[in-house]
């Protein structure tokens, strides 16, 4: 198996805890510095700059971040 | 976007960062049917960007490896080459060495056969020398042997005359 679609696999867990985070009314530069603690691959990430490192992400992969956001969204909004 | 709280603020970022780097793939968000593919994070693209310096590095290693056990097998090659001359000249050394000793033992031979023949004509010149001596001191005693008889012959002869002479006169002195 590709190993970035077995990063994937935890992906659903992360997105719940910030889902939650979220609900909770909490900070998500605190959330993503707290998962960035126990996820290297995070390492070097400008947390605090969320929009332009997001963007940067997305353009290094070939992303519509638009795109990507909507699908987010939609979930997002769905299961509230 | 600059609300923290909600999902028109920050969060979507924080979403899409998530999602870019732990992949927004399998039973998507909370069980909904998104099934877009996991994405390369910027530390995957650093990674793979290493991975490919570590295999030029890895290129490089090897091609020396190889250029190294190519001069080290032309070495070995040119002294065990130059070890064959060695032991070739050596063994011709010892074989003209051999040779000399060879050639200084049957010439030694020979001299020793020279005079075991040599010693062998003495001993058979002494021995017929001994015969000789033997004969010749049975030819001088056959021959005094004779004289002897002949000599006594004689006085023999010599008596039987004067007995004959003397039997006209004595009838008995013959018989």
């Amino acid at each position: 198996m590709n190993p970035l679609m077995m990063l994937g696999q935890n992906s659903n867990n992360l997105m719940m805890q910030a889902f939650q985070s979220m609900m909770r009314g909490e900070s998500p530069r605190d959330f993503l510095k707290g998962i960035a603690k126990t996820n290297p691959q995070m390492q070097g990430l400008d947390l605090d700059n969320l929009q332009s490192t997001a963007q940067a992400l997305c353009d290094k992969n070939n992303i519509n971040m638009q795109e990507l956001a909507s699908q987010i969204s939609e979930f997002a909004n769905s299961n509230k | 976007m600059g609300d923290s709280n909600g999902f028109g603020g920050e969060w979507i970022f924080a979403f899409l960062i998530i999602a870019v780097i732990f992949g927004w793939g399998g039973a998507g968000f909370g069980g909904g049917n998104a099934n877009v593919a996991a994405y390369a994070t910027m530390a995957d693209v650093n990674a793979a960007i290493n991975n490919q310096s570590t295999q030029q590095a890895l290129s490089a290693i090897q091609l020396s490896s190889a250029n190294n056990n190519y001069e080290t097998s032309r070495l070995i090659s040119d002294q065990n080459m130059t070890m064959m001359q060695q032991s070739n000249s050596d063994l011709i050394n010892a074989i003209q060495g051999f040779n000399t000793v060879n050639g200084n033992i049957s010439a030694g031979f020979a001299t020793v056969n020279q005079n075991i023949a040599d010693l062998g004509f003495k001993m058979e010149q002494c021995c017929c020398g001994i015969k000789t001596m033997l004969l010749e001191n049975r030819l001088q005693d056959t021959q005094i042997a004779l004289q002897q008889s002949q000599t006594a012959n004689i006085v023999n002869a010599s008596n039987q005359y004067l007995l004959s002479q003397l039997g006209s006169f004595v009838p008995t002195a013959g018989v």
